[in-house]
């Protein structure tokens, strides 16, 4: 039997007890344990993004981290980020702008976006593109994701100066 | 934001009309408004995105089934080898395995084309390639089945290996396939000659020929393949898995297991992109199924990335040559194509593929004289196939720069030779293309006046540049790939039921295209009711009509049709007992603004759902059929039907670069891409097409490529397969300026695969003015473009081309068609 | 893909890890932001059974920039973002901000980039990808397959952060079972190594930190980066530069070159004959002729060594051009 070890997340606000081999991936255990499915498996090597969730705000990848070291950490997948019923300005201006389109990108996206936005309210295009360089897209050429960010920045940072 | 549908990406952006007086989107854009469609053609959200920025939309790795297994498929460790035996004894003993299988288990032949049957599920008796499947194992983890591989011996006996398609191409000891042609490893050859190419040439008072060289590319979806399949004690196999043509899949599965298909059902859950890369039924879907009748419980076959990269599919490797011969004053009178393409180990569409590479290379232009000899190879690599805009892209490059090398050795404004030799609309083609809807011209000079190409056009400074080119593809093949039994093209099935909502049944996939919004605004269209009305049922072969899928482009121009056809004729009982309602004769009723009432007067009727209410008093829910099929087109010479489509998209990109002349870096500034898909139903989701081919297409042009140390893949990884990042696209404008087509649903054409063609050969074109170096071998990575700009040095100088010398006259935007 | 199975240790102090190093001896590695470990892990890149992982050793977490240390596990986002780094040392900065991508930045560190894996086509490569090749001298082989022999290593040094602390002559502090000791991160590479152990780290040591010395803030310094993706991507060649000008001549210029051979190199030899000369352009283009002489790239990154080795030249002319020019 493989050795395990007690492991305990807190994830989108919920605690969670677990018992886990030592080498469990987070991402592995955020879809397999916890049926967060909307953080995705893309290259399971951190080399496209779409697995990126927020460890105490910041945006990593969770395919790289070790389940047992996101102890002590608040977790936020994209099912996390905005209350139920509700969507996060991001998330809205995704939606109206045509910023998804498979969708399979657009959780790690969304997710990075709005740790960014979070810090930068009035952050530039080319900030956020930069901020989003370690997302990779393959269906909508950036554009819209870009317009959709530059739309969401506006909306929450209205009085600030651009 | 609704209204308009040129739109630049990017804040800095600077349109600049160079001819004030005349706008051709903006008057594009009037004539549209002018038909008063209250959802057609509005910028619209795509109704599964609330569901995709939260996280909750479902794909096939996220689905879960009780006690369900894991599948691994072991790899081989030889690109061409006899497998001599394979011991999976002691895999089976090892605890934790359910099943191990091997080829001889279903042996069947299969493949996309009913024709070139050479895939099979797990490799039988013979490797063709690094990564081929040769066992499949099902087993309680992941852990389980490598510790399985470990277990499993294999003994190979290796063969030549082929790595190159010119050496497929002469007398091979060893043919890969039997099928392959005579005594070589070519798998496809097709010759056609239309009027006389030889003699047109010989009169040309200019001839240019260029070779292009490309390596394969491959498709770069986000989600990598994943399938899960489950047979139940009822004696059904369902089938759950990532694929753009569910119903290839089903008939490969009964095909290959001897299950009948009404047995087998197949669900196609959200799809993480395609882009021609889940379109064949696929070995690993059927591994999958076998796994699962084997052990009797749920089985998942998830990819890691090599695997994906392994199993490819994607743009074929490409050496052509192409000669293009004009007369003194720029017309076009021949085109000769030479075209050898490296297939890899199967023949998956190849045949289609070989064909479009000479085929689709004429429009948008008129040729008298034109003679293609194609060739596909089998080779070693694994398999190449279909991607997006399919035998129209590398082709496309070389035919482009070829126009544009044309236009500088004559001393044309490529533009102004362009339009010299456009097809007309309307017109027949010497390879009996039916040409009907053709914006190529409103597209040219849309980009022309909208790049401020004159003042730009062989006048920036040395480095910098500006280059056309032009596109042209398929709105749908014409003909189907499987004949028997005859049925249509696309079948929707509507019902309506008394919550007042329409459930829409279609095969075609959704792949993120935005296929199921826009079955969503035909319906509400005709119905005049409000798009939330409509849900599209999940694509599930139980239920859905057979569609042929998610490929050649053809989904919005036949399923578009036919969901019209099919909310038309639910509207007739509507109309019907509106009618009885209002006592108003139903010729004289429409439907809008969620009611029937009498045309032109929406007071005077009921609403939708009381119609509805009346409708099924004696009925019950109503259901109605809509289905498309095409006419019959295209001549009677072999190979007459490939590329004959019901309608063409047209193209013209112009680019903008920025080259640094002493790291050879190419920077893309600007993009300008007129596009002409009719009638755009949902501009939102055509500019997301637009844009999303100009980021694949740049990614081809330079960085992305499969690299290949004989036939090892050196580079199967998201690190070193480079697709382009947020940093690296262009602002883009997308133009969008076509006229209605006369058989699309509300005038519309394909917008999916068309715009990534003349997105390559523009950016290439800006590079020859910017540094006079035409590059010809992708993708143009720096150090070409260094190496390049070195010999052109050595040659004497940097040099831009030089400007045009011919006295042609601006072609005014208006006018002088 | 997953990972093979490891104990997992989480020391809350240097003592604590060189204690479990030392009782593991030859069976750990050690983990810090994991963006290197575990995707060689995944792919089964010589995989220990034991893991130390560094998150709970508050001492290497220290970030002091104003006095120049920089803890070994000081993520390389906080680099990035701190404007007294920034306006210190710019060119360990920018550095930084090029490494991989923000996502991988913040997850990645100081030691950790310093420390990274060598790079090459034939060893970045899953198990059966490396089995059905019979696998290199780099992990579970015997033959180099870039120069086909058998007792070098010739996988590239990938880290971005080496170059840009050596031109400020940065030291490292390492901590052994014989206690601590300072050396300069030029010489943390051993170029006499046979380029799969590439450090001089002892077997049981650990990077505790770096010390840029006093005086380094005074230094113009640059640090630049040649690859094909403006994020991602590993360095196919990165230049740093540091450079002081008195009385129209060169008080101290340094250049340390990273993502062509085994090691970052700092390029003594070729910038020491400067110092107080005028930097004329000739003697910039006989400095950076003299550069792309001595630099050996091997065929094993995306770009061809050829053109890297041409780029030398370009990049370190662009970088003394843009220290001199201030921008």
């Amino acid at each position: 039997m493989p050795k395990k070890v007690p492991v305990r997340l807190r994830v989108n606000g919920e605690e969670h007890e677990l018992h886990l081999p030592p080498q469990r991936i987070l991402l592995d255990v955020l879809r397999e344990e916890l049926n967060l499915t909307g953080t995705k498996r893309g290259c399971d090597l951190g080399t496209c993004g779409c697995c990126t969730v927020l460890v105490d705000g910041e945006p990593r990848l969770s395919c790289l981290m070790l389940a047992k070291l996101a102890e002590g950490h608040q977790l936020t997948t994209v099912e996390g980020i905005s209350p139920a019923g509700a969507l996060h300005p991001v998330q809205r201006a995704f939606i109206d702008l045509g910023a998804t389109q498979c969708g399979f990108c657009t959780p790690g996206f969304i997710v990075t976006a709005v740790a960014f936005l979070r810090d930068h309210p009035g952050a530039t295009r080319d900030e956020i593109s930069r901020a989003l360089s370690g997302n990779l897209c393959r269906c909508t050429g950036y554009v819209k994701i870009l317009d959709a960010v530059e739309a969401a920045a506006r909306t929450l940072a209205p009085a600030q100066e651009r | 934001m609704a209204g308009t549908s040129s739109r630049k990406s990017g804040s800095a952006g600077t349109p600049r009309p160079s001819s004030a007086e005349t706008d051709l989107v903006k008057e594009a854009e009037a004539t549209r408004a002018s038909s008063g469609y209250h959802l057609i053609g509005k910028r619209t959200p795509l109704i599964d995105a609330a569901l995709k920025v939260t996280g909750r939309a479902e794909y096939t790795d996220d689905i879960k089934r009780p006690g369900m297994l894991v599948g691994r498929l072991l790899k081989s460790v030889h690109p061409h080898a006899r497998i001599r035996s394979i011991d999976v004894e002691e895999a089976r003993r090892l605890p934790g395995v359910a099943a191990v299988l091997t080829g001889d288990r279903y042996p069947t032949p299969f493949g996309v084309l009913p024709m070139t049957h050479d895939e099979t599920a797990l490799a039988v008796g013979r490797v063709r390639f690094l990564g081929e499947h040769v066992a499949a194992v099902a087993a309680v983890d992941e852990e389980t089945c490598e510790r399985a591989f470990e277990l499993i011996r294999v003994e190979y006996e290796p063969l030549p290996v082929y790595d190159d398609p010119k050496v497929s191409r002469e007398p091979v000891p060893v043919k890969i396939h039997d099928r392959a042609l005579r005594d070589t490893n070519l798998q496809k050859e097709v010759f056609q000659h239309f009027g006389d190419v030889p003699k047109a040439l010989e009169g040309a008072s200019q001839k240019v020929k260029l070779s292009g060289k490309y390596l394969g590319v491959t498709h770069g979806f986000t989600e990598p393949h994943c399938t899960i399949a489950e047979h139940t004690p009822d004696g059904r196999l369902t089938v759950w898995s990532a694929t753009q043509v569910p119903h290839y899949l089903h008939r490969s599965l009964s095909e290959v297991l001897g299950m009948p298909m009404h047995r087998i059902r197949v669900v196609k859950p959200e799809v993480g992109g395609g882009f021609g890369g889940k379109s064949d039924p696929f070995p690993h879907e059927i591994a999958c199924a076998a796994l699962a009748i084997e052990t009797g419980r749920p089985v998942k076959v998830l990819f890691d990335r090599e695997d994906v990269f392994y199993l490819n599919h994607g743009r074929h490797p490409t050496q052509n040559d192409v000669t293009v011969g004009v007369d003194g004053d720029g017309k076009f009178l021949a085109m000769d194509i030479d075209a050898l393409l490296d297939g890899g180990a199967w023949s998956s569409f190849g045949v289609v593929t070989t064909y479009y590479n000479g085929v689709l290379a004429m429009g948008p232009y008129r040729f008298d004289n034109f003679r293609y000899h194609g060739a596909r190879a089998y080779t070693n690599h694994p398999p190449s196939g279909a991607m997006r805009a399919h035998g129209g892209t590398n082709m496309r490059y070389t035919v482009e720069s070829v126009v544009d090398e044309i236009a500088a050795r004559m001393g044309f404004d490529p533009i102004e030779l362009r339009l010299q030799n456009f097809l007309p609309p309307n017109f027949k083609t010497i390879n009996e293309f039916r040409i009907t809807s053709n914006s190529v011209r409103q597209c040219i000079l849309a980009a022309r006046d909208r790049s401020g190409w004159e003042e730009k056009f062989r006048k920036l400074p040395y480095g910098r540049g500006i280059g056309v080119a032009c596109g042209f593809y398929i709105s749908g093949s014409n003909s189907p790939i499987h004949f028997t039994p005859v049925f249509p093209q696309c079948t929707v099935h509507l019902k309506a039921d008394m919550d007042a909502g329409v459930t829409i049944h279609c095969g075609a996939a959704d792949i993120g295209q935005g296929s199921k919004t826009v079955l969503a605004q035909v319906v509400a269209e005709v119905l005049g009711i409000r798009m939330d009305r409509c849900r599209v049922a999940p694509v599930d072969s139980d239920t859905a009509p057979v569609d042929l899928g998610s490929y050649s482009s053809r989904v919005t121009f036949m399923m578009g049709n036919a969901a019209k056809a099919a909310a038309e004729n639910l509207k007739v009982p509507l109309l019907q007992a509106a009618s009885e309602l209002l006592e108003v004769p139903p010729d004289r009723l429409e439907a809008s603004e969620e009611r029937i009432h009498v045309k032109g007067r929406p007071s005077q009727g009921v609403p939708f759902h009381e119609a509805l209410h009346k409708a099924m008093e004696t009925k019950g829910a109503l259901v109605a059929s809509g289905a498309y099929s095409t006419k019959p087109l295209g001549g009677t010479f072999k190979g007459a039907k490939a590329g004959t489509a019901p309608a063409y998209s047209f193209s013209a990109y112009v680019a903008q670069v920025d080259v640094d002349l002493e790291t050879g870096f190419v920077h893309v500034e600007n993009v300008w891409a007129a596009f002409d898909c009719g009638r755009p139903l949902n501009p939102l989701a055509v500019e997301g097409q637009i844009e999303g081919s100009i980021h694949m297409g740049l990614g081809q042009l330079l960085s992305e490529g499969l690299s290949y140390r004989g036939a090892r893949l050196m580079n199967p990884s998201l690190l070193d397969y480079k697709i382009l990042t947020p940093m690296q696209m262009p602002k883009v404008e997308c133009l969008l300026v076509g006229e209605d087509d006369p058989e699309g649903p509300f005038g519309a054409k394909e917008a999916g695969e068309g715009p990534l063609v003349a997105a390559l050969p523009a950016v290439g074109n800006a590079i020859y003015d910017a540094i006079g170096v035409r590059l010809m071998d992708l993708p143009i990575t720096p150090d070409k473009v260094l190496r390049a700009l070195e010999e052109q040095r050595k040659k004497g100088g940097a040099v831009r081309p030089p400007a045009p010398t011919r006295p042609s006259e601006r072609t005014p935007t208006h006018g002088g068609r | 893909m997953h990972l093979d199975a490891f104990d997992l240790h989480q020391p809350t102090s240097v003592e604590e890890a060189l204690a479990l190093a030392q009782r593991h001896a030859g069976k750990f590695d050690f983990l810090a932001g994991g963006t290197d470990l575990i995707p060689n892990y995944k792919m089964h890149l010589n995989v220990r059974p034991h893991l130390i992982s560094l998150d709970h050793v508050a001492e290497l977490r220290s970030f002091r920039p104003e006095a120049g240390w920089l803890g070994a596990t000081v993520r390389l986002r906080n680099l990035e973002g701190s404007s007294t780094l920034i306006r210190r040392y710019p060119g360990i900065a920018e550095a930084a901000e090029e490494i991989a991508t923000p996502l991988v930045r913040a997850s990645g560190t100081v030691g950790g980039n310093l420390l990274v894996e060598t790079r090459c086509f034939f060893f970045n490569q899953s198990y059966p990808w490396r089995q059905a090749l019979g696998f290199c001298l780099k992990a579970d082989g015997d033959q180099c397959h870039v120069v086909p022999q058998k007792t070098r290593c010739y996988a590239t040094f990938s880290g971005d952060l080496a170059p840009a602390l050596m031109v400020l002559d940065a030291h490292a502090e390492i901590a052994g079972p014989g206690g601590r000791r300072r050396v300069a991160v030029a010489d943390l590479y051993d170029p006499k190594g046979d380029g799969v152990r590439r450090t001089k780290l002892g077997p049981g040591e650990l990077l505790v930190g770096v010390q840029i010395p006093p005086g380094a803030e005074h230094l113009k310094a640059k640090y630049s980066k040649l690859r094909v993706r403006p994020s991602f991507d590993f360095p196919e060649l990165g230049v740093a530069v540091a450079l002081e000008e008195k009385g129209g001549k060169v008080a101290r210029l340094e250049i340390a070159l990273g993502g062509l051979e085994t090691y970052p190199r700092l390029m003594k030899a070729q910038t020491a004959p400067l110092v107080g000369e005028p930097l004329t352009e000739e003697r910039v283009k006989a400095l950076s002729e003299d550069l792309v002489k001595a630099v050996r790239p091997v065929h094993n990154t995306f770009l061809a060594p050829d053109y890297r080795r041409k780029m030398t030249g370009v990049f370190v002319r662009r970088a003394i051009g843009a220290l001199r020019s201030g921008s």
